[in-house]
């Protein structure tokens, strides 16, 4: 059995993410303030080709396409 | 004659050697009954290597209860309770966001999660308000990746919400 986030073209990795994600949601506010903090990722990546730069992107808009594009190949 | 003697010194002797202190190593005491558990995070060393007696994970094939000379074994955990009975009798309890706990052959275990908090850290209202969310976003016309996500949501909220009642 394939489970639903997988045949949605989700990674394994993402699916964690956002497990984790609601856990630090569910917490009392002291400890939560304190854990929200982990969740946040700002990676942004740009592709050289013939020694130009091409567009920066953000990492989380880049997995949430190839994430989209995976979906129902699997 | 001499031969005699020395024999008499040997049937002398023995009882002292028995007398003596238990200097060798038996199988009860090179194996320990102990389950050394470690529990990690990617920020935070719960347990590491401390004896317990018995730790409960919800792996993604069902329930299972660990206890020492347990067969090596790698499972996948679902988002769900963890329960560690310690030698003392207490019995700690922590929910942890899924990940993947390490059954070793010298009666090591290792749990890797990467959330995860003692019960009494949760808000059941955080959690009620996340369900109603996640429950409009999982029935709405979001993308498939927004459901699935909604989704995933949802099974950790109603596991969390079941655990605290």
């Amino acid at each position: 059995m394939v489970a639903a986030w997988k045949s949605a073209g989700l990674t394994y990795n993402r699916y964690l993410a956002v497990a984790a994600q609601a856990v630090r949601r569910s917490l009392k506010d002291g400890p939560r303030v304190a854990a929200e903090r982990r969740g946040v990722m700002e990676l942004r990546f740009a592709k050289w080709e013939n020694g130009k730069q091409g567009e920066s992107k953000a990492l989380g808009q880049a997995n949430v396409e190839a994430m989209a594009s995976n979906a129902g190949s699997k | 004659m001499s031969s005699l003697r020395f024999a008499r010194a040997a049937l002398r002797a023995r009882p002292s050697a028995f007398a003596a202190p238990f200097q060798r190593r038996g199988y009860a005491e090179a194996v320990s009954d102990k389950l050394k558990l470690s529990l990690v995070l990617p920020h935070q060393t719960i347990f590491q290597s401390t004896g317990v007696v018995q730790v409960n994970i919800p792996a993604e094939s069902g329930e299972m209860g660990v206890l020492a000379n347990h067969v090596p074994s790698i499972e996948q955990l679902k988002p769900g309770l963890v329960e560690v009975i310690e030698e003392s009798g207490a019995n700690k309890k922590f929910f942890l966001s899924g990940g993947f706990a390490v059954v070793q052959p010298n009666s090591q275990l290792s749990v890797n999660a990467v959330e995860g908090f003692p019960l009494e850290d949760f808000s059941p209202d955080a959690v009620r308000s996340q369900i109603a969310e996640a429950q409009k976003i999982a029935g709405g016309n979001g993308s498939e990746q927004d459901i699935a996500e909604a989704k995933i949501e949802l099974e950790v909220l109603e596991t969390l919400q079941a655990v605290l009642k």
